[in-house]
């Protein structure tokens, strides 16, 4: 435990009434934290011990309803196959793999130039790449649609994927250049030097130095979009016009306004939905909490 | 509230490169265009392409009826005339105000306070435990989930049949008749509110709990040498020395307040009625239900409009960091 | 000899080539012939496989494969999306006629003529007033392919014939009926308010039959009477003379959070709680196909006129247009099949419709309950569209919410109502 946490904790208590005093507080201390978790626990495992119940008994008695706990798999057969769930499985993983590389790719190399080279109006440029930071993706839906259905339609950005793996890097940019930027410029000034006095091209520099050292953060930041990605419903609602294209987030979805109630249904979907997610989550939680850090607190 | 929010403030940068060494080693003196072009091409394109130029499309269409999306008919200022009397958009009539815009006031004001306040005390008491990183990750779990998953689960708590939803069951072992959370006018922002916040208190605590224990041990210590009671020290030094972290966060998570779209829609559609509407969902319905452009635009606008403040701050903020 | 066996030859060469390109009557013959369009509606489920027979004999008769797409939510968003991205379905069929406006004026959808399909030739196919549906400032834009009556009230005969009741004729015997049922221990009836489209079917038709009639029905439908005429206010007090938590199965605050197929199985179940519910001829096919499979048509369901009589022989209905975005080969073969009794009897025959083509014939209804509906209709002096329906974008789904808080108890506002779906009229100018 830190110093702070003890200090935190209280200086030692000296009479038994004191003691006593402590050890209730402490006490309520657990009963609080038990509370919390049993809140923020509750609801996600509810769904999940559901999505392996059979319907019947879904609409019969609620999932704590120990007593009678019979399990089955099938609502997961039904949503993978005759609901279409793996397609649109596949269908994610089709939208989220480019829509990370792409930016990871043209973020480094944005955020290199802003950090390490020269050139007027740098910090300007950098300015307005930050005001973007807060534009809300509303405002290009319209003009983007009409782009492609009037000014490129041969190109049928929509009928596939192109025109989603577009939106979500163009609108991944000003963060991403913001993230890496502010890591790039961290870097040892000598090093670069060094490099560059040997006769290293900024590509070099770039490509032999930069990246290799900041593969942390360009690792948070990849895992961080990721899941923006894997997790988006209105990028998709717009972009992604063929059905046959539908990520998860649209088919769960329709899932919800066509069986509204059919929680047999519902609850293995979203299940499917959260599965990737979460074994990123747990198991490079130390990446993922270093990307958010990263942009808010040092 | 699905994933973490984007970061909407940049932070203080140390101050390194203005070391003869450093400024050296940023470039030559004179400028390279070649590597500046080459390295910024992608991203200009795109960010020209796809957030400039739509930009300032939509700002010029809010002045214009807009069908199908392109330039036709100049209305001026009629799009906003019509969406400030709009009693869906901003309903001042009644006591208390109702409609999208006033929703999302609703959701800053309540969503923001209750997620910090959680989040620093979820935080600090976490840190007297020995589990403290369990309870942080437990916590920390929705963050990773998906809007449209956090909406499913919800719903699900919220059904309003006490042999599925979770609350109901509850309020029916005490006896009380089941409550149609979502469907209530009268209750549904409350319980939207509490999904957004049950999302968002793993970010804050991550962020807060960080903050706290950046707090030099000196300090705590000398006031607890002094006598200071455990409020005092919360109170006192605990929650000013985090009053950047915290302004941050608050900024971060208005930000989002405004962006909110996937949570409504999936939970609600903005139902009952329009009860429970916000801008980024009238902007959407107004632009692809009702095939209104023009509207759609203005919508689109009123949203960057209330960011502005906040992109002010931003680069300001930016300004103000020594960059060479 | 020469000249007259080549003569011959040349007549025999000549027959032959004119009998080879003579249109065969087996094989399909379109000019349209292998191509593919995509047709989209709402419907799934059984709903969906019925008009899978229409597409079937489409391609027999024509050769163009039609698919089928279906969009079971927010039809409306999705196809103003796909128009906005440049892809919208080559045809959709869809109920709202408010949506059919906001197409038709951007210039999304193809006038029939322009699809070369003459819409005067298509009259005398209706009853008068059905093509009328279909049309938008004066131009046939779409045509109805089917329709349900909306004015059925469904009941359980079995449950009536034990309180020795029947059903009631006009308003004030039906609420009278409401209390004598309850006072013999059944609760009356069921309700799936959370869909608050059955809400606003309930106003349509105690509106149509009751305190309104034909023609103030068009004017409130149409932005010509405001919302606060008085038959407005009586409307809704008609409404909740009846649907108020003494009649309705488990009360309003539970039904506001039901939707409809719960309503139904609230009276027609394995396990019900009430012996009325109201909504339109549909409720046949999902209560017996769905609901309760053990249902017993004229005993355990069956449907009565809804029970108000001042205008009583209006009938509203909730029907389909068919509307193409499109000219793609085979768009206009489709369109010209589903105005033919052909397509009508197809669709009619698998019970799940009613066809609003004259020379459908009463026989091809595959029981009972189709055939009283399609008479309740042809038999009415004035027919009249879903309201909601006719509404501007976004309309049907504010009368609902509306009526959604007068059953509560709430009161509303009919003079701010008014001014927000006068801005939605003029908004779809």
């Amino acid at each position: 435990m830190s110093a702070l946490a003890e200090t935190m904790a209280g200086s030692r208590p000296r009479t038994p009434a004191a003691r006593a005093v402590a050890a209730l507080n402490h006490s309520v201390v657990h009963v609080f934290l038990a509370l919390v978790a049993v809140i923020w626990l509750v609801p996600t495992l509810g769904l999940l011990v559901t999505s392996y119940r059979p319907r019947s008994d879904i609409q019969a008695t609620g999932w704590w309803d120990i007593v009678d706990l019979r399990l089955t798999l099938e609502n997961y057969r039904l949503v993978l196959d005759s609901q279409g769930m793996l397609h649109a499985f596949m269908n994610t993983v089709f939208i989220a793999v480019p829509s990370t590389l792409l930016p990871l790719a043209i973020c480094s190399l944005a955020a290199y130039a802003f950090s390490w080279v020269r050139f007027p109006f740098r910090d300007t440029l950098f300015l307005i790449v930050v005001t973007f930071l807060l534009v809300p993706v509303q405002v290009a839906f319209i003009p983007l649609l009409t782009l492609f259905r009037d000014v490129l339609p041969d190109l049928d950005l929509t009928g596939g994927f192109v025109a989603i793996w577009l939106a979500h890097t163009a609108f991944a940019l000003p963060f991403g250049i913001f993230l890496l930027r502010n890591f790039f410029i961290t870097l040892p000034p000598d090093m670069i030097e060094a490099a560059r006095l040997d006769g290293a091209s900024d590509w070099r520099v770039f490509r032999q130095i930069v990246i290799p050292v900041s593969v942390p953060a360009i690792a948070a930041y990849g895992i961080f979009q990721f899941l923006w990605v894997w997790n988006d419903l209105l990028m998709a609602l717009v972009f992604v016009q063929d059905n046959k294209n539908f990520p998860m987030t649209r088919a769960i979805q329709n899932l919800l306004s066509q069986y509204g109630t059919e929680w047999h249904l519902l609850a293995a979907g979203a299940f499917l939905l959260m599965v990737v997610p979460l074994i990123v989550f747990f198991s490079l939680q130390r990446y993922f909490v270093q990307g958010l850090l990263a942009g808010s607190i040092k | 509230m699905g994933l973490a929010p984007t970061p909407a403030v940049p932070q203080e940068r140390p101050i390194r490169a203005s070391t003869k060494a450093a400024r050296r080693a940023r470039g030559p003196e004179k400028s390279n265009y070649g590597s500046a072009i080459l390295f910024l091409l992608p991203a200009g394109v795109l960010l020209i392409v796809f957030l400039l130029y739509p930009t300032l499309y939509t700002i010029l269409l809010s002045f214009n009826r807009g069908r199908n999306g392109v330039f036709g008919t100049w209305v001026g200022l009629d799009n906003y005339t019509r969406l400030f009397s709009d009693p869906d958009f901003l309903n001042l009539g009644t006591f208390p105000p109702s409609g999208a815009l006033w929703n999302n006031v609703l959701w800053i004001i309540f969503y923001t306070s209750t997620v910090i306040a959680l989040g620093l005390v979820i935080s600090v008491i976490a840190a007297r435990v020995r589990y403290e990183a369990l309870i942080k990750a437990v916590v920390f779990v929705p963050m990773a989930i998906a809007a449209t998953a956090l909406a499913v689960i919800w719903k699900f708590v919220y059904a309003p049949d006490v042999n599925i939803g979770l609350l109901n069951a509850l309020l029916s072992v005490f006896a009380i008749s089941p409550i149609s959370w979502l469907g209530d006018q009268a209750v549904v922002n409350a319980a939207l509110i509490a999904v957004g916040v049950w999302g968002s208190v793993g970010f804050a605590t991550v962020i807060l709990s960080a903050a706290v224990k950046s707090i030099p041990n000196e300090i705590i210590e000398s006031a607890r040498v002094e006598g200071a009671s455990e409020r005092a020290v919360f109170f006192r030094i605990i929650i000013p020395m985090v009053s950047l972290p915290i302004s941050v966060l608050a900024v971060t998570l208005i930000v989002n307040v405004i962006k909110l779209f996937d949570l409504i829609y999936v939970m609600t559609a903005g139902g009952p009625g329009t009860a429970s509407r916000v801008i980024a969902f009238t902007m959407y319905q107004q632009a692809f239900q009702a095939g209104q452009y023009g509207y759609g635009s203005a919508v689109a606008v009123v949203m960057l409009i209330v960011l502005i403040p906040i992109i002010v701050f931003n680069v300001r903020r930016f300004r103000t960091q020594a960059v060479t | 000899m020469v000249r007259s066996s080549r003569y011959v030859a040349i007549v025999a060469l000549v027959l032959f080539l004119v009998s080879a390109c003579a249109p065969s009557s087996q094989a399909p013959s379109t000019a349209a012939a292998g191509s593919t369009i995509n047709v989209m509606s709402l419907w799934g489920g059984s709903e969906q496989d019925s008009f899978q027979k229409v597409l079937d004999a489409f391609k027999t008769k024509t050769g163009v494969t039609a698919t089928y797409e279906s969009i079971r939510q927010d039809y409306a968003t999705t196809l103003q999306t796909r128009i906005a991205s440049g892809k919208p379905p080559d045809i959709a069929i869809i109920p709202g006629i408010g949506f059919l406006r906001q197409f038709a004026r951007q210039g999304s959808l193809k006038k029939v003529g322009d699809l070369g399909i003459d819409a005067n030739a298509l009259k005398p196919n209706y009853p008068p007033g059905i093509l009328e549906v279909g049309q938008v400032d004066g131009n046939q834009y779409a045509i109805m392919v089917k329709f349900n009556s909306k004015s059925t009230f469904w009941y359980r005969p079995d449950k009536f014939k034990t309180m020795s009741m029947t059903p009631a004729k006009d308003w004030d015997s039906f609420t009278k009926q409401l209390a004598d049922i309850k006072a013999k221990g059944q609760t009356p009836l069921g309700l799936g308010a959370g869909d608050s489209w059955t809400l606003t079917d309930w106003f349509e038709e105690i509106y149509l039959r009751q305190t309104g009639g034909p023609d103030k029905y068009d004017q409130l439908f149409s932005g010509k009477l405001p919302w606060t005429d008085p038959t407005v206010a009586a409307t809704v007090d008609a409404m909740k003379a009846a649907l108020n938590d003494n009649n309705v199965a488990g009360g309003i605050k539970a039904a506001l959070g039901r939707n409809f197929t719960d309503g139904i199985g609230q009276a027609f179940s394995t396990n019900p709680t009430a012996v009325l519910y109201y909504e339109g001829g549909f409720v046949g096919g999902i209560a017996t196909g769905q609901t309760n499979t053990a249902l017993k048509v004229g005993d355990t369901i069956d449907w009565f006129d809804f029970p108000a009589n001042k205008f009583s022989n209006s009938v509203e209905i909730g029907g389909d247009v068919i509307a193409a975005f499109t000219t793609k080969p085979g768009v206009k073969e489709f369109m010209q099949y589903m105005t033919t009794a052909d397509a009508g009897s197809v669709w009619a025959g698998t019970g799940a419709v009613l066809s609003p083509i004259k020379a459908v014939p009463a026989s091809v209804y595959p029981n009972d309950l189709a055939k009283r509906e399609a008479a309740q209709v042809s038999g009415a002096t004035a027919v009249r569209f879903d309201g909601s329906d006719l509404l501007p974008s976004g309309g049907g789904d504010d009368m609902g919410a509306a009526l959604q808080d007068a059953i509560q108890g709430k009161t509303v506002d009919w003079a701010k109502f008014e001014t927000a779906m006068q801005a939605k009229w003029k908004a779809e100018k």
